[in-house]
């Protein structure tokens, strides 16, 4: 979820202007290290957003489809949420990774702007590789990171047992209740033995940590670990749905690394086609997909590899630029989920199906069925023409 | 077959199962299904509901005891028999105790019966409470019923989030003492509000930033905030039983990363989030060695004062220390945990805690391990919930046993206070002065005359029960927004609703300190607090004709304009050009450049004549409404802290009267108004259940599942003609309960404009009050005004405002057995004319606020 926009002029190759095949086009600079991973690739316009309001950013109402805001709390859950729910159980139901400024994600190491999972309930993204990895893979880390993770369970342990022992007290009717904030405790604990009980499993998968996470010269150093731990949380089987706020879903964000002096808002003011600047960003992006391709292909699975049944969405958490109306709103999907989504093209939507269209189609993919994502019949009548998936992208 | 099951009812009540003994509510259920359930169904269901008559496609001839598998259809027997909507009318109706126990065997059945499958609560929900008959409450009980001494469960109750936030606001910010010459500005123990976008956030740090770059959103990104973490229903309501919530693994997880970033801060103020060179009282001297570029949302595009403005605590003395001491350890430990939990820490849990903060620091050294340590106590069971749990006292012979000490002093804390104890409360806590009746009498009204004892919790009361600060959230459909005639751009109509609720807030504040005939002021008075946004709001919306009418009339202006603009222009144009020839003719150094200024001037001239020419002028007021002029004096409304720079809240409001004949009191205010719509229209429906539930203490069934409730899409139809679906029989035995109450409504359209025409016709605005409980209410009314004032002389109204205020102060529904402590409170609020003070203070004084069992 790249903030400021996504303009479709930088993904859709030049000529190609109602859909079709992609296998003769060649892919426009921005996306060019794509081309190898064409016939996975399949390139959407023509999606709206209009009842999001995204002009600056549609915050949570980009991955929810329905009105967001600065400031405004999320109206529902987000697709990413409803997805964890549907897939198998896994340690970590969700992983969220916020990418920033270095200022940003220090000084604000968990934000919450792109999922949630429910109304008023914000799922926090993490920006800070160490506190993440600690988090992750703590029981086998070493060093600082291994006393700060001890230090951090052994308080952990402490209060589960205090708050175990007030419990004692409680007539019958409240023990239920508060056994789930005790529970709550176990659940923390028990994530982080779970963990530890498939250390030498996890061994294989956790990133090697370097200078990178205690000593960051550019923001791009942590935007590169934060996306190895994301890899890696997917690899081990630790989450199946790994949600990546590039920007964390607000008008700002920061690639110094990149060789780009420029930041925040302003960014979000230019053109992007031609840009040499959102072309670096785009590139950018574009080689973290197929880091994550790459990575997830290197895993067996079944007949196949992890990437055979995997669906990376990539898109923006304000359709295709700022100040927009979200009239059209792109998406680039890469993968086909064991054959369930067509791949190699590009196609052209008409303008009246909203992206909640392409939420509900994948929450079909695995297995839950629905016609409007998030939207009333009130609101689809309005702002759907059709009802159910997308079918230009089933297979 | 009617005849041989009155004998079967018959045969159980010789069997002296039913009411031959007293019937105390409460009390476990004796009944079965064979003894008793099953005879009522037959005595008074099966002549309608059998097979062959199966009336409304209803057959409960084959219904057996409560299983997993018919648990729906009972819950809606429950409510049908329970509401007196079943049997109907005008068949022969079950004694009161027969209904009693029925009703109490439905739901003791269903607890029973669904114990392992989600538990069944319906009968704990807000909304269900006026399933108990009114005039049972508040008047004679039949023979044959004996009440228990009332008293409510032992319990947890958790913190709410209003209330989790403005405690940890303690922690961080120093807030101004209350100042009785700007009594609405907000202060130390107000509630921390919602920002400009309804989001309940904390803020860091904000009251020392002097300089900032970038506009608003530039603002609100770099500041370090904290989101409120527990979690909450949003359409609220009542919306704090001590039953509704818990504290998930997520929630816990989030408080304890957001308990270090405050425990840092209170340590090292805003170093803890900015550089030192951030931090100085010439901002030029940052912007000489800030980082170049552009640093618009970046923490580091803010300058703070070096005015220390937070509380200087323990946790600061601790860190300070350059020597690691377990006195300054134990007492930061102990502040924190009062600070967090409103009461210090026994001996012994000082002592837990200290070893946890030990055991982090010996881990990783006195820096990371204070702040890891101590953040652990803000997951204290005491810091998330508040405990009723009669600890320390003796039961009574009947059971009950009386909160006392530091249950009972923040019990009664808590009834109106976010804030820990203030002195005279804790020291009456600690030297044992809250033990009885009369002690909680003593403090609640030493209390509620305090003026400078912020008392948020009965604000909170009124926004549960009124729900007039949802209008933020509702979202509009662009179109239709602009169709009501107030501004459709941006955020511009979300903000304003933000503002209209703290406008609200204000208002009711205003009627609380006249503590006269409180609920009739709320929904009577005249009086409105304003922003400027208000005149459009409460305008009154132009007719067709009339728009056209104004339209035609800018049209003329602008072409008046116009043709004046381009006199004029032709004017300047020579005098510029006779300027020009006097400065060339000129050679004095001095006249020349008086002359050049005098060009400068004209040419400024010239340009605006050129752009009126050119472009014609703005268009003066609003074609579509007709503004409403609220002028009077200047007070405040409690808003958030700058959260969004130059965009943030302003407290400043006007009290003014309401346009005459067009409003009457808060029902017809927006902010209420708007709460009650949706994205395209009114909200009849809605609006009229509020009125039925709210003031008339009716209820409304659940819809049941095999209802398609939608409206027709008809675009250009009125809602009235919309709602006409629900005129079927059907639907019309519910609805007959809610849209005749909330059309009347439709005298404002759904920005909360008045509107004397709809759709080119006038607008219809009649409705009716039906079966209300009290006769002399029921009846057409004409309007909304018509029927507000009608619902404001009544008692039962009265009664029903005392009944959600009870279950608002004791954090649940009613039961029969809290009939007397209603009574004495409906008394005390007549008897003092009307004072919620004394409501307040009967309640709080009351067995069910005072007793647990």
């Amino acid at each position: 979820m790249q903030n400021q926009g996504f303009e479709p002029e930088t993904c859709i190759p030049d000529g190609m202007r109602h859909g079709g095949s992609l296998a003769k086009a060649t892919l426009p600079e921005p996306i060019k290290a794509l081309e190898p991973f064409k016939e996975k690739l399949h390139i959407i316009s023509g999606l709206h957003g209009i009842h999001t309001s995204p002009s600056h950013s549609a915050f949570f109402g980009a991955l929810g489809g329905y009105r967001g805001s600065d400031g405004v709390p999320p109206s529902a859950s987000t697709i990413d949420y409803e997805l964890s729910r549907a897939l198998p159980e896994t340690l970590l139901p969700h992983l969220c990774i916020g990418m920033d400024s270095l200022e940003n994600m220090k000084t604000k190491p968990t934000v919450a702007n792109l999922s949630a999972s429910g109304a008023g309930q914000p799922i926090f993204m993490h920006s800070n590789p160490n506190h993440l990895y600690q988090t992750l893979y703590g029981g086998i880390s070493k060093g600082e990171i291994r006393k700060q993770h001890e230090a951090r369970s052994g308080m952990l342990d402490r209060i589960g047992q205090l708050a175990a022992a007030k419990g004692g007290t409680l007539p019958i009717s409240e023990k239920q209740r508060y056994g789930e904030f005790v529970q709550g405790f176990e659940d923390m604990n028990g994530l982080r033995e779970r963990l530890g009980s498939v250390s030498d499993h996890l061994r294989n998968f956790a990133p090697k940590v370097d200078d990178r996470y205690s000593s960051p010269e550019f923001e791009t150093d942590w935007h590169d670990v934060l996306l190895d731990l994301g890899i890696s949380s997917l690899k081990s089987g630790i989450t199946n749905v790994l949600t990546i706020g590039s920007g964390r879903g607000e008008i700002f964000g920061s690639w110094k690394g990149l060789g780009i002096e420029q930041q925040g808002h302003n960014l979000g003011h230019m053109k992007q086609k031609d840009n040499p600047i959102w072309i670096k960003i785009r590139q950018y992006n574009s080689r973290m997909l197929v880091k994550i391709m790459e990575e997830l292909e290197s895993v067996p699975e079944g007949n196949g590899t992890m990437m055979d049944n995997t669906l990376i969405v990539y898109t923006s958490n304000n359709a295709d630029k700022q100040h927009t109306n979200g009239a059209n709103w792109p998406v680039m999907l890469l993968g086909n989920c064991d054959g369930a989504f067509k791949s190699g093209c590009f196609t052209h939507v008409d303008g009246k199906r909203p992206i909640n269209a392409l939420y509900s189609t994948i929450l079909r993919s695995v297995g839950v069925s629905n016609d409007h994502f998030n939207m009333t019949e009130k609101m689809a009548k309005k702002f759907d023409s059709g009802s159910g998936p997308l079918r230009e992208i089933l297979a | 077959m009617r005849v041989i099951l009155r004998g079967v009812v018959a045969c159980a009540l010789g069997a002296g199962i039913g009411w031959a003994e007293p019937y105390t509510p409460g009390e476990p259920v004796k009944l079965g299904f064979k003894d008793f359930a099953s005879g009522f169904l037959d005595y008074h269901c099966l002549e309608c509901h059998d097979e062959a008559t199966k009336k409304g496609e209803l057959s409960l001839e084959d219904l057996g005891p409560i299983d997993e598998t018919n648990a729906d259809l009972w819950k809606s027997i429950w409510a049908q028999v329970s509401l007196r909507e079943m049997p109907p009318k005008k068949k022969e109706q079950p004694e009161v105790i027969e209904r009693l126990q029925f009703s109490d065997w439905i739901v003791a059945e269903l607890q029973r019966v669904m114990k392992d499958k989600g538990g069944f609560q319906a009968h704990l929900d807000p909304q269900k409470g006026n399933f108990l008959e009114h005039d049972l409450l508040f008047g004679k009980l039949p023979e044959g019923i004996k009440l228990a001494p009332a008293a409510s469960p032992k319990r947890i109750w958790r913190v709410t989030p209003q209330e989790h936030i403005t405690r940890l606001n303690e922690l961080i910010n120093s807030e101004p003492n209350y100042d009785p010459k700007k009594p609405g500005v907000r202060t130390r123990g107000d509630v921390v509000p919602t920002n400009h976008g309804g989001e309940l956030k904390l803020y860091f740090g904000v009251d020392r930033i002097i300089k900032w770059q970038g506009g608003t959103v530039a603002y609100a990104t770099s500041v370090k905030s904290v989101p409120v973490v527990l979690s909450s229903a949003r359409k609220h309501g009542l919306e704090n039983y001590p039953n509704f919530y818990t504290v998930n693994s997520a929630e816990a997880t989030q408080i304890l990363g957001k308990a270090e970033d405050i425990l840092r801060y209170m340590a090292y103020g805003p170093l803890s989030i900015a550089n030192p060179e951030q931090i100085t009282d010439d901002p030029n001297t940052y912007e000489k060695v800030r980082p170049k570029g552009d640093l618009r949302g970046l923490p580091t595009a803010l300058v703070y004062s070096t005015k220390v403005k937070r509380p200087l605590t323990p946790v600061y003395e601790l860190m300070k220390a350059s020597e690691l001491s377990e006195n300054l350890l134990q007492s930061a430990v102990d502040y924190v945990f009062e600070a967090v939990t409103f009461r210090p820490p026994t001996s012994k849990e000082s002592e837990q805690y200290l070893l946890v903060v030990s055991e982090a620091i010996e881990r990783v050294g006195k820096e990371d391990g204070v702040f890891i340590g101590l953040s652990a106590i803000f997951l204290d069971r005491d810091a998330l919930f508040r405990p009723e749990l009669g600890a320390g006292g003796k039961p009574a012979r009947d059971g009950r046993v009386m909160l006392q000490d530091w249950e009972l002093g923040l019990a009664v804390n808590h009834a109106l206070s976010y804030i820990k104890p203030d002195e005279e409360l804790r020291r009456a806590i600690v030297e044992g002065r809250m033990r009885t009746k009369v002690d909680v009498k003593r403090e609640v009204t030493r209390m509620l005359e305090d003026d400078s004892l912020r008392k948020p919790r009965i604000l909170r009361f009124f926004r549960d029960f009124f729900d007039h600060d949802l209008g933020g959230y509702i979202c509009k459909d662009n179109n239709a927004l602009a169709a009501t005639g107030v501004s459709a751009r941006g955020t511009a109509h979300y903000r304003a609703m933000f503002d209209a609720t703290a406008s609200t807030d204000r208002l009711i504040e205003l009627i609380l300190e006249e503590d006269k005939d409180v609920l009739k002021e709320l929904l009577t008075t005249q009086k409105v607090v304003a922003t400027r946004n208000d005149n459009t709001y409460f305008g009154r919306l132009r007719t067709q004709k009339e728009r056209e009418a104004v339209a035609a009339e800018q049209r003329r202006a602008g072409k008046v304009a116009k043709e004046k603009a381009a006199a004029e222009l032709k004017i300047l144009n020579n005098k510029l050009t006779s300027l020009d020839d006097r400065i060339k003719a000129v050679k004095d150094g001095r006249a020349k450049r008086d002359l050049a200024r005098e060009k400068k001037q004209l040419e400024g001239a010239r340009k605006r004549a050129q752009d009126v020419v050119k472009k014609g002028v703005r268009k003066k007021g609003n074609p579509s409404v007709e503004e409403a002029k609220l002028s009077g004096s200047q007070i405040f409304a409690r808003v958030s802290h700058r959260s969004f720079g130059n965009g943030s809240m302003k407290p400043e409001r006007t009290l003014a009267t309401a346009p005459e004949g067009e409003r009457l009191g808060i029902l017809t205010h927006p902010s209420w108004l708007v709460s009650h719509s949706d994205a395209m229209d009114n909200h009849a429906i809605l609006r009229g259940r509020w009125i039925r539930e709210r003031l008339l203490g009716g209820g409304i069934p659940d819809v049941p599942i095999t209802v398609d409730a939608m409206l027709p899409d008809e675009p250009n139809t009125t809602l009235r003609s919309r709602m006409r679906v629900t005129r079927e029989t059907y639907c019309w035995t519910c609805h007959e309960k809610m849209d005749p109450l909330g059309l009347p409504f439709e005298m404002y359209n759904h920005a909360g404009v008045l509107r004397t025409t709809e759709l080119g016709k006038p607008v219809d605005t009649s409705g009716a009050i039906i079966d209300s409980g009290d006769p002399k209410l029921d009846g057409p009314v004409t309007n909304a005004l018509d029927l507000i004032q009608k619902l404001s002389e009544s008692e039962r109204v009265e009664q029903v405002f005392v009944r959600h205020a009870f279950r608002f102060w004791m954090g649940r529904n009613e039961t029969l057995n809290d009939a007397h402590v209603l009574q004495e409170a409906h008394l005390a609020y007549r008897e003092s004319g009307g004072s919620m003070k004394a409501l307040i203070l009967s309640l709080v004084t009351s067995d069910a606020f005072l007793y647990r069992k």
